[in-house]
């Protein structure tokens, strides 16, 4: 019963692991087959996963992700999208009265415990899914410039190049070709998402409105 | 969250801890076998495809390598990442790969040029 209910947390959990066996995998034969073009050595499979190779092929992807729904998180406070699942009604944009909230003295028996305090705890809890994703993507978008570092002066070194540092690296092309081509798909589907879900349905998807819900309905979900 | 203290201690691991003596010392082997008259032992120290491609036909790699009459000196840097390392002597700037079987020597005899890689005298 604990796994049905929840499935859904446990399906992405097992399709993230999955992918990341696959990734290293496929990541070290792609890696041997240039190394071996290049006359150098190959890599275990372990040996891979422990490199800056993987690292940063990791963990560029990792904060594309979480900037798109640290964005969506808190974009959607202020702009909204009429007709779209994903937007709130027009009219309450901002961040709500304490009574929509449903914090302080409007709080709930059942809400949560940093719901019915106020001060610094009340600001925190109410804006810790934005702070986490902001700050799950900085960690990844900081992992992934030294892991990049690392992995892009090894190629420079078999390249012949000199190596360079941290900060020459996050102001290189590479450190931004790699960024931004993770980011425009990621603000494509975004977007996609938004417009798509005014005139799209999905029966039975909370992403979708119920399937005879007016194109003009914004917010609903079924 | 926990993944990416993993992910940050994997970077830690692979690329931002290297140790730099190993290739140091593949580097002064190679100039001390060169020094002492020992051609052909350097010539060891050479990566494959590197010891390879040095002769000209009808002659040995060590014969190709004293001819070049490469200097040294003392090292004066290194910098190791991942599998690719770089030594700079007084004299030269070495390029090392690591193999199963320790570093050797994939390009010597290097000297920079502005924005273009190293115009080396033995390369791959």
């Amino acid at each position: 019963m604990k796994i049905r209910q929840n499935a859904l947390s446990l399906v992405f959990l097992l399709l993230f692991l999955a992918a990341l066996v696959g990734q290293a995998f496929a990541g070290t034969a792609d890696y041997n087959e240039r190394q071996l073009v290049d006359g150098g050595s190959t890599l275990s499979v372990l040996a891979y996963v422990a490199s800056s190779d993987f690292a940063v092929d990791v963990a560029e992807n990792w904060q594309s992700e979480y900037l798109q729904f640290f964005l969506f998180v808190i974009v959607t406070v202020w702009l909204i999208q009429r007709g779209s699942t994903e937007s709130k009604e027009p009219g309450k944009e901002g961040a709500e009265s304490d009574k929509d909230q449903k914090i302080g003295e409007h709080a709930e028996p059942d809400s949560p415990a940093w719901a019915k305090v106020g001060g610094f705890r009340r600001w925190l809890f109410s804006n810790s899914l934005g702070l986490t994703m902001g700050i799950i993507f900085l960690l990844s978008w900081l992992s992934q410039s030294i892991a990049g570092v690392a992995a892009g002066n090894a190629q420079r070194l078999s390249e012949l190049r000199d190596p360079i540092s941290w900060g020459e690296y996050v102001l290189a092309p590479e450190f931004w070709n790699r960024t931004l081509q993770n980011w425009q798909s990621e603000f494509l589907a975004v977007a996609s998402m938004v417009v798509l879900s005014i005139y799209l349905r999905q029966r039975g998807s909370p992403e979708s409105k119920p399937v005879g819900e007016s194109h003009e309905a914004t917010g609903n979900s079924g | 969250m926990r993944g990416l203290f993993i992910l940050a201690a994997v970077v830690l691991v692979s690329g931002c801890a290297p140790d730099a003596s190993a290739p140091i010392g593949t580097a002064e082997r190679f100039y001390r076998a060169l020094t002492s008259g020992q051609p052909d032992a350097a010539c060891l120290l050479l990566a494959p495809r590197t010891a390879a491609k040095l002769p000209d036909e009808g002659e040995s790699c060590g014969q190709a390598l004293a001819k070049l009459g490469l200097e040294g000196g003392q090292v004066e840097r290194a910098a190791v990442w991942g599998e690719e390392a770089q030594v700079s002597l007084a004299e030269d700037t070495l390029f090392l790969h690591r193999y199963a079987d320790g570093w050797r020597i994939k390009a010597a005899g290097c000297e920079p040029r502005p924005e273009l890689p190293f115009d080396c005298e033995v390369e791959d």
